[in-house]
């Protein structure tokens, strides 16, 4: 698995990565972490990931616009939001443009776990 | 559509979603005490760091939510956080302070627009943008750390 985790917050990114060094998930490979949705749009072109985790509320580009890039320029890759918004109109527009899957933050570790495994299959 | 002024159903929105945050973050219940409106200074059991939720849309204000460094430091360890570094509480207080603010979209719907979060650590609270000017302090004790959520939005 090429992961790629887009999150503002540090803290989530090192959790996430800490997470996903998990045996149930085999090897994981973290090709690429990404603080703001610009910054994931240029490494997801030079890294290319298969699995993404999502924040949605950050600066420069938020979650929702960098979906519907992603979507178009690596279509094969599966993207999880994991977000604080829960609200179910983000959740379902999250899904309509190109998120596979949709974590409400805050998240229990094996929540991720699951996540990821439901992803990778 | 009228000015509103937030009251007590919205708020217990927020103390539900603290209790949330920290039985996921460990397991343990907040205990989180009645909201009040904040008259005077801020509470001084919470100086440490301050984590602030710009709002916009249909709603105008902030969220505030500050800890003790020691709470902080509980919740990194938690996390697996090797650091401990001032960058990392300042993260943290500002990614809960967003979660806190996140949850309540459940309640609001997504006209309430969450912005990025501000972090700061000093004594005081720091300026934040005003909704009402009369601001709810939601009080908690996790671990025997004292820390409290500041809500001051208006329906605009």
């Amino acid at each position: 698995m090429r992961l790629m985790i887009v999150d503002d917050s540090m803290v989530i990114r090192n959790r996430i990565a800490i997470l996903s060094s998990n045996p149930l998930l085999g090897y994981v490979d973290i090709v690429a972490m990404a603080s703001d949705g610009e910054q994931a749009l240029a490494l997801a072109r030079s890294k290319q990931p298969d699995i993404i985790t999502m924040d949605l509320t950050m600066p420069n580009m938020d979650g929702e616009e960098c979906i519907g890039h992603l979507a178009k320029i690596l279509p094969e890759a599966r993207i999880l939001v994991v977000s604080a918004l829960s609200d179910r109109v983000t959740a379902l527009r999250a899904i309509r443009n190109g998120a596979h899957g949709f974590l409400l933050k805050p998240f229990r570790d094996e929540e991720l776990l699951n996540s990821l495994l439901e992803l990778k299959q | 559509m009228m000015k509103r002024e937030i009251g007590a159903a919205d708020i217990e929105v927020f103390s539900n979603a603290i209790c949330e945050y920290f039985e996921a973050a460990s397991g343990e219940l907040a205990q989180v005490r009645s909201a009040y409106l904040l008259e005077g200074e801020y509470p001084e059991l919470w100086s440490g760091y301050h984590g602030v939720i710009p709002v916009h849309g249909s709603f105008v204000g902030s969220v505030c939510f500050s800890a003790p460094k020691p709470l902080l430091t509980h919740v990194l360890m938690l996390m697996g956080d090797k650091s401990f570094s001032e960058a990392s509480h300042l993260d943290l207080v500002g990614e809960i302070a967003n979660t806190l603010s996140g949850q309540a979209r459940k309640h609001f719907g997504e006209t309430l627009c969450i912005n990025p979060p501000l972090a700061f650590n000093g004594k005081h609270k720091p300026v934040s943008p005003k909704g009402t000017g009369k601001p709810y302090a939601i009080p908690f004790t996790w671990r025997n750390y004292e820390a409290g959520l500041v809500v001051d939005l208006i329906v605009a």
